[in-house]
């Protein structure tokens, strides 16, 4: 091995390597209570990792049924979101002269706070079913789903109208139709653009979820969780569900990653 | 020239008119939702737009001392200030890490992944328990308005002072230029543009994160006086004026950052004219 190989192989190397020092740092000094005395707090505010792990493994019937809702909420409203998103930048990119304006004002409820929708939509849905399960499923579902449909329709739009130059002349000297334009030009060129936007909504469905479990009729959901036990000061349980929100929001980020390297994998990402 | 300009007006014309579709189709629903027979407070659900604006001009006390608009925006200004403060610490530590990633290959290697995980994991669910670290509820308001500006800032700058070309590294190289003056002259100016898209991202932000901490804890502060005017504490319009002004605070901050962008660096002003 030569020295410029060697230089290589490190490199690579080192960048796992250095992140993972960090992390076992940290993790030791969290459970030989350093952490503890550095941030001026006792264990029951931040209790040892060891004592997280056991109450996660205590409980974990009641974590799965929390983790559920909680899952079911964030990824329906990504998914119904989307679609939506994706359905106004069709028709925006459609009709661009009036289109454009629509994904400027979709835009800016990207500033919105999201919170404030939370109780709306409680109220909304109360006329819609009599059982407390499934309207306050409703009611949160919709919240994510509003946060998701910006973001998406102001990305797809992008890749539904950033072409490369000539490439709709020529699917005009084609004569090609208007449905197989979309299917070979525009779909293809729009699929990178929908994965930034679901890099983005994805850990913002999650965000929005926990945070509309904190208005909900129903007490369920990791987000509520996480409130509950910290109101009735059982911090340990209020960490193992804050754990469990972190590793959903990093698992669901990597298998995005993963859908998005096989789907790209013959594309070469702008 | 002209027809960029008549370009552009349209195009403002055609935003301007969606906005007013926007607000008609809101006064269909509000008539809907008022006629319809199984809704019974229809103030709850949503009431007619112009009905909030008239109990912001409505001279009425609310709470014996305040009128509406008064109320709110005493509330507004705490939160506003609050999350300006978290929104400049998290933009400066932000910034500084942005140039130490990219100083020392070390501290980036170290701190890139983890910056990935922060965009992961759901800090907002982490504010109540950031509340019993502090204990002080005005201090964690901050620090989780910091923690939310500040990956979009830093990632975005790094991204800035990455894209520099080569070519420029070279030039300064052989103009013998020292490390300080490669930053100043040629890094920091080029990244400029992405952290102000780093900046627009976070500052909508950073005031949500302000009111939503708000509503773990009472005193006050928009989110407080949201949650209380849920429970009934008042009339249910000053909800409808929260949203709305917390709405337009957020979108305002965004087009703020825009100015202050023009402000900064001008003359690149026509450059991002024409990509608008």
């Amino acid at each position: 091995m030569n020295k410029k190989q060697k230089n290589m192989s490190w490199q690579s190397l080192s960048s796992i390597i250095y992140p993972a020092i960090f992390g076992i740092v940290v993790f030791v000094m969290w459970q030989g209570g350093l952490l503890n005395i550095l941030l001026h707090t006792d264990t029951n505010t931040l209790p040892s990792p060891s004592r997280i792990n056991s109450i996660i493994m205590d409980n974990q019937a009641k974590i799965f049924l929390n983790l559920k809702a909680t899952v079911i909420v964030a990824l329906v409203g990504l998914l119904f979101g989307s679609l939506i998103g994706y359905g106004i930048a069709i028709v925006a990119a459609q009709y661009r002269k009036w289109g454009a304006g629509g994904i400027t004002l979709a835009s800016a409820f990207n500033a919105v706070p999201i919170v404030a929708l939370a109780p709306v939509m409680n109220n909304l849905t109360k006329h819609i079913s009599s059982s407390v399960d499934f309207r306050s499923m409703l009611a949160k579902t919709l919240v994510v789903m509003i946060v998701c449909i910006a973001g998406m329709s102001v990305n797809a739009y992008r890749g539904l109208t950033e072409l490369k130059p000539f490439s709709e002349d020529l699917m005009k000297t084609y004569a090609a139709g208007n449905f197989t334009v979309f299917k070979k030009l525009l779909l293809p060129n729009s699929i990178p653009y929908v994965f930034t936007a679901l890099r983005i909504s994805l850990p913002g469905s999650i965000i929005s979820a926990l945070v509309t479990e904190y208005f909900s009729e129903k007490v369920i959901g990791i987000g509520r969780q996480i409130r509950e036990n910290i109101v009735t000061a059982q911090f340990a349980t209020a960490w193992a569900y804050i754990i469990i929100s972190c590793l959903l929001g990093i698992v669901l980020y990597v298998l995005l990653l993963l859908v998005e390297s096989v789907v790209m994998k013959n594309r070469n990402r702008k | 020239m002209a027809q960029i300009k008549k370009k552009k007006n349209s195009s403002t014309m055609v935003t301007l008119l969606w906005t007013l579709a926007f607000f008609l189709i809101w006064e269909l629903i509000a008539f809907w939702v008022e006629s319809s027979a199984s809704i019974r407070s229809p103030e709850k659900v949503l009431p007619h737009f112009w009905k909030i604006v008239a109990v912001a001009f409505d001279g009425k006390t609310i709470n014996g001392t305040d009128t509406a608009i008064q109320l709110v925006w005493l509330n507004a200004k705490v939160t506003l200030i609050r999350s300006a403060q978290g929104f400049v610490i998290g933009a400066s530590i932000g910034f500084l890490l942005a140039i130490l990633m990219s100083l020392s290959q070390i501290i980036k290697k170290i701190a890139f992944p983890y910056l990935m995980i922060i965009q992961m994991i759901p800090i907002l669910g982490m504010a109540p328990i950031l509340l019993s670290f502090t204990g002080d509820i005005d201090s964690s308001r901050i620090i989780i308005a910091a923690i939310l500006t500040f990956y979009p800032v830093a990632t975005n700058t790094l991204a800035g002072m990455e894209a520099v070309e080569k070519e420029k590294h070279e030039l300064m190289y052989s103009y013998a230029a020292n490390k300080w003056q490669l930053y100043t002259k040629t890094l920091i100016p080029a990244s400029i543009p992405y952290f102000f898209t780093g900046l627009k991202v976070s500052a909508p932000l950073a005031i949500t994160a302000s009111i939503l901490v708000d509503t773990l804890q009472g005193g006050i502060g928009l989110g407080c006086l949201l949650s209380q005017s849920l429970k009934g504490a008042m009339t249910r319009y000053v909800f409808w004026l929260i949203v709305v002004i917390s709405a337009a605070i957020g979108i305002l901050s965004y087009l703020l950052m825009g100015l202050l962008e023009d402000a900064i660096s001008s003359h690149k002003k026509a450059e991002r004219a024409c990509k608008r």
